[in-house]
């Protein structure tokens, strides 16, 4: 049962990592269902980079760089020339599998060059359940924590935040007040790209730990589904990465709780609870705005006033 | 000082897509030769096995075709809600399901004569699919939920339906616990046509022609074009929108579906997790390189067919076929970058004037 | 010139395709004054206004501030320069508070949310502008968003605030209290511009007018004081008066559309109409007069079937078309020309020919295929009756003038001979020769025996088209005129509800 739990905040934290990075790019007005891509982009980088030098730190690094720059091709492309968000995204999806699978042709397989094992708070990790399951895990998890909080912070407290929820809300009237809705979009594609990457980097550096095509397994359309689940909020989010993290740590351990019902049914839940949000949320909205960006999805040119 | 600005045309550049097209696989293919270098391989050599084994002999032809069947029937599934302005990113999960569906018939009609099991089959694909856009397009008609991320959802559905027969109701008691369906009766194969095409290259061709002359010739498409231009112009016009929606989403996945039904009784002997190999997203490419026109898929269908194929069969001496997927992929993000140019043209200015070229009416 | 000005444009000439905006336009604002800038539509104010602003760079001209030549690159480098501009079409985001709104673009880098709602309403009530800094914006009515619009302004320190025609979505009251917070402003030292072009708050809220003709300035920083309201008008139409050309009146016949109870909702869902009856009968011209946002824009609606009514009746010739969808009533002979020209009267992306058969294209049908011949034939025969200028027909529409898409729009629907013709705002946004087309066509209507109800904010063009006038206010007809026999001033106290018992309906 500790297991089970462990687990979930495990899992947890990798969904909300990427989940984070697309809530930061869907805020700022810009869908990316690239998060696929990116986060294998990102996995096999860190995989690769940890191989060689042997030091699991450059390896998350080099994930977080390597997501960002794939991510930032999305803003290139939707940002900047207005691409539709919609094919762009899925395209870098194909792409970063692709490419991925090019890149770690030769490590397939390979054991890891070094790990991010979990962190060693002392006497702290001998508390019962919560020791093991607060702090007998990988910096990961702790990360995603931080970047959950700030995120909040930032999105709802600073001046940056406003600007980049202006631009993905009304992104003429962040235009009129004097921000640059491309600036602002793009870095919030390449803080959420970065974000992925280091979602990748965790399923290579700590989880599996080795890097195999098709590694991501559907993860990246679990964080899409979770920005929208949390209805665009990081605390809302948080609660539904570990509910999602649960059924991902579920999957594994029904049949030890002897419970007769196919793990691979139970792995649909996510989705099918997105839809019911979503339809929800649409129900709801009727004399309310939705608490989806209004800007969502639509590319921004000052000229076409 | 001067910069660039875009300035929109006010219509876009005659022949400009094909143009575009072409700097957008002129693009994949420098990238690709880049990339093989960097692996050590001659990108001129395998460009040349890759064009041969795709559309150098009457059996490359063959196996081209067959690659664009799928990728046509998915491109034609996008196109048909794109020309209304409906994203349907679920043509993977309607294909999972038409293939379900087909199987299922499959199933029950083992005994029946084989045109009347793959009559059912396809019909059965159809329905899979359609079923599968149900939610999304009641959810989009009835209440206006967006419908990019239901179809996206139901992609991952349809895929752990499809794991949960293979693994469970639908495993073959003779697989000694592998998870595989049985193979499919013999009669559930579509003729084939010469090399290793097979009959639904013509069930394809036909579906888009139809859709091509619907879309284009009819009253029906007429009104999709004004209810994908304007919600509110076609409802001033008596276009029923929520109808408009219904029929449009779940035709889009009964075709997608119908690919799914073909691609089993085409090319493969029993159901199985790569029934689909990613023809849905792909398709969502093609549909992008066509602009949503069923004419121009079947055009990208064939020649995406042509990278997959060719990008097979160079994992023979050693390159990896994932080099294929990087073209496609990048055949777009070059189509995307040069149709900028389609749509606006590039002037340079001095810094700080407007650029606006409407500026008639802001008198 | 003892001292430099706040605000001196020189020489101003901003040229379009197609048309010249500005042909020296020239416009000088003192410090502490309520400013109008007048002039009709299409007479380039908003073109001045948009150059002052930074958002257009003139071709040829000088923008000075304090005596200081400009030079403007963005909006934001204008605003940096002091000058506010309050758009008609609000730049808020609605899901924002009141406070997030206002300090977009100047906030510190931490934003501490009860100081800064603490200082927005310190600002707002330093000015006699009443907010709540932490409501939604979403929440507010029009009069309260065009209060925070200003609070931005001011938030920033504006000291030359731009309003573009600012009362146009306000009711008579919010627009006197808009009155007293410009004359705040003002007493502050601070400059308003104030476009617009209906006379009466000229002569109420400004000191100084300025009126432009024609991309041309006709008459610079007139004192209010000393002018009234008769020599503007002569001033921003020019020779041609508007008065005395109303065609003669004549006896109309039967009652074509009959309205009587309806009631309706408006897009948030709250009541729009109220009991609203009416009659118009064949060979005339009815016209609904009102502040913007007092229900003709639903009554346009409900009488198009676009929106459902939730009480009342809605007869054409006699027949009951209440829930009758929009197609039938097109075949009963009901057209509309809808306010919004492109998005709902016109598709955006569709070629001329498109647009052109979007009302009959379901007759060019050969089984379930569209002739292409007959429907280039048909649209062919449109333009040229109705003097649309186009490119090929086969193009978008996207490159045709707005007065060219209102051609086009009420040339298709007036083909189809209708009985009764709703007409919505027909000529706003319309240049001069636009206007007269319009007008003109609409009066032939009438005179050809059509029915014709006609929703305009221009009440000077009410009073030249309509033969009764009908006034609306919350959503009622408050009043009914004889345009022939009616003072402005009567009308105006109508528009703003205050009722005299003898006029109402």
């Amino acid at each position: 049962m500790i297991g089970l739990l462990v687990a979930t905040v495990s899992f947890g934290a990798l969904l909300y990592l990427a989940a984070l990075g697309e809530l930061i790019s869907e805020k700022a007005g810009v869908l990316n269902l690239g998060v696929e891509g990116m986060m294998a982009m990102g996995a096999v980088s860190a995989f690769m980079a940890a191989h060689q030098t042997g030091n699991p730190w450059i390896g998350l690094v080099v994930g977080i760089l390597a997501g960002a720059l794939t991510g930032l091709l999305h803003g290139w492309f939707t940002v900047v020339l207005g691409a539709e968000q919609v094919v762009s995204g899925l395209s870098l999806t194909i792409l970063g599998l692709g490419f991925a699978a090019y890149m770690g042709k030769n490590v397939v397989g390979r054991p890891p060059g070094a790990v991010l094992a979990p962190v060693d708070w002392g006497p702290l990790t001998d508390i019962p359940w919560a020791g093991p399951v607060l702090f007998g895990q990988a910096p990961f998890v702790y990360l995603a924590v931080l970047v959950g909080i700030a995120t909040w912070f930032v999105l709802s407290r600073t001046r940056a935040g406003l600007a980049l929820r202006a631009a993905g809300e009304s992104a003429s009237t962040a235009d009129a007040a004097g921000h640059s809705v491309v600036g602002l979009r793009l870095c919030a594609v390449g803080i959420g790209g970065g974000l992925a990457g280091a979602s990748g980097a965790y399923l290579t550096l700590t989880l599996t730990p080795q890097w195999a095509e098709g590694i991501t397994a559907g993860r990246g359309w679990i964080a899409v589904a979770l920005v929208i689940f949390g209805a665009w909020r990081p605390g809302r989010a948080a609660v539904g990465a570990l509910l999602f993290g649960g059924l991902l740590a579920l999957k594994t351990r029904l049949q030890t709780f002897g419970v007769d019902f196919s793990p691979i049914l139970l792995s649909m839940l996510p989705y099918v609870s997105t839809i019911a949000v979503l339809i929800a949320i649409s129900v709801r909205a009727r004399n309310r705005p939705s608490p989806a960006p209004a800007a969502l999805g639509t590319a921004y040119r000052r000229e076409e006033r | 000082m001067k910069r660039p600005v875009l300035v929109r045309r006010h219509r876009p550049l005659r022949g400009g897509q094909p143009l575009a097209f072409a700097v957008g696989l002129i693009l994949a293919l420098a990238v690709g030769a880049v990339l093989l270098m960097a692996a050590d391989h001659e990108p001129l050599r395998v460009y040349q096995r890759m064009f041969e084994k795709s559309l150098g002999d009457q059996n490359a032809w063959s196996l081209t075709l067959n690659r664009a069947v799928p990728l046509g029937l998915a491109g034609l599934a996008v196109a048909v809600a794109g020309s209304m302005g409906l994203w349907n990113i679920g043509a993977e999960g309607q294909i999972l399901a038409g293939a379900i569906g087909a199987a299922w018939v499959a199933r029950i009609g083992g005994t029946w004569p084989g045109p009347m099991l793959l009559t059912g089959m396809l019909v059965g694909a159809v329905i899979g699919g359609g079923l599968l856009a149900l939610v999304p397009a009641m959810a989009r008609a009835r209440i206006g939920v967006n419908e990019i991320i239901t179809t996206l959802m139901l992609n991952e559905i349809a895929l752990r339906l499809l794991q949960w027969l293979i693994h469970g109701p639908w495993k073959d008691p003779d697989s000694y616990n592998f998870p595989l369906t049985p193979v499919l009766p013999a009669q559930a194969h579509l003729p084939t046509l010469f090399g290793r095409a097979h009959f639904g290259v013509i069930i394809a061709g036909a579906v888009i022609l139809v859709f091509g002359i619907a879309a284009s010739r009819t009253a029906w498409g007429y009104e999709l074009r004004v209810a994908g231009s304007s919600a509110d112009t076609a409802r001033y016009a008596g276009i029923s929108l929520k109808r408009k929606i219904l029929t449009v989403l779940l035709l889009s996945g009964g075709v997608a579906g119908l690919a799914g039904g073909v691609e089993l009784s085409g090319t493969a002997d029993r159901l199985t997790e790569g029934i689909s190999n990613g023809f849905g997203y792909a398709g969502i490419i093609v549909a992008a390189l066509a602009l949503m026109r069923p004419s121009g898929v079947a055009a990208v269908a064939l020649l995406f067919g042509a990278v997959q194929v060719g990008g097979q069969s160079i994992q023979i001496i050693g390159v990896p076929a994932s080099i294929s997927t990087i073209l496609q992929a990048f055949i777009l993000f070059g189509a995307i970058g040069a149709g900028v140019f389609v749509r606006y043209s590039l002037r340079l200015v001095p810094t700080g004037v407007d650029a606006s070229g409407e500026g008639g009416t802001a008198a | 010139m003892s001292q430099a000005a706040a605000v001196e444009l020189v020489d101003i000439w901003k040229r379009f395709p197609g048309v010249v905006a500005n042909a020296g336009a020239n416009l000088r604002v003192e410090r502490g004054t309520v400013h109008a800038v007048l002039g009709e539509n299409g007479a380039g104010k908003s073109t001045l206004m948009n150059v002052l602003s930074g958002v257009y760079r003139p071709d040829e001209g000088e923008v000075r501030l304090d005596g200081t030549p400009q030079r403007f690159h963005t909006p934001a480098d204008a605003l940096a320069a002091g000058i506010g501009m309050v758009h008609q079409e609000f730049r808020l985001v609605p899901s924002f508070t009141v406070a997030e709104n206002v300090v977009l673009g100047s906030a510190e880098r931490i934003l501490r949310r009860q100081d800064v709602e603490a200082r927005v309403d310190e600002v707002a009530r330093r000015f006699g502008l009443a907010t709540e800094p932490d409501r939604p914006v979403w929440q507010l009515s029009m009069g309260e968003r065009q209060r925070v619009e200003i609070l931005k302004s001011l938030w920033r320190d504006a000291r030359i605030l731009i309003l573009d025609e600012p009362t146009a979505v306000l009711t008579p009251n919010e627009a006197d209290e808009l009155g007293e917070v410009l004359r705040h402003m003002a007493d502050d030292g601070r400059s308003v511009i104030f476009i617009s072009h209906k006379l009466h708050e000229v002569t109420g809220f400004c000191d100084v007018a300025t009126v432009l003709r024609g991309g041309e300035t006709v008459a610079a920083s007139l004192p209010v004081a000393e002018t009234d309201a008769a020599t503007l008008a002569n001033l921003m139409v020019g020779s041609t008066s508007l008065a005395g050309e109303r065609p003669p009146y004549r006896t109309p016949g039967e009652v074509r559309l009959a309205v009587s109870g309806l009631c309706a909702l408006d897009d948030r869902g709250l009541p729009a109409l109220h009991d609203v009856d009416l009659e118009i009968r064949s060979g005339e011209i009815v016209g609904i007069a009102g502040v913007a946002g007092n229900g003709q824009r639903e009554l346009a609606q409900v009488a198009a079937g676009l929106r459902g009514s939730t009480a009342g009746s809605v007869h054409l010739d006699g027949k009951d078309v209440t829930s009758a969808p929009p197609r039938r009533r097109f075949g009963l002979g009901l057209c509309y020309i809808p306010e919004d020209r492109i998005g709902v009267g016109l598709a955006p992306r569709l070629s001329v020919v498109e647009n052109a058969v979007l009302r009959t294209y379901k007759g060019h049908r050969r089984g379930p295929f569209l002739v292409g011949s007959r429907l280039t034939a048909y649209c062919r025969d449109l333009v040229e009756r109705f003097g649309v200028r186009t490119g090929a027909l086969g193009d978008p529409i996207a490159g045709l003038s707005g007065g060219n898409l209102q051609r086009l729009l009420v040339g298709r629907e007036l083909s189809g001979r209708p009985d009764v013709v709703v007409a919505a705002q027909p000529t706003r946004g319309l240049d001069v020769q636009g206007v007269k087309a319009i007008q003109d066509l609409l009066v032939a209507e009438r005179d050809a025996g059509t029915a014709v109800l006609l929703i305009s904010e221009d009440l000077d063009e009410l009073l030249t088209l309509a033969d009764r006038l009908l006034v609306m206010h919350e959503g009622r007809i408050v009043a009914a005129f004889d345009p022939m026999d009616s003072e402005r001033s009567v009308i105006g106290e109508a528009m703003a509800g205050h009722l005299a018992d003898e006029g109402a309906a």
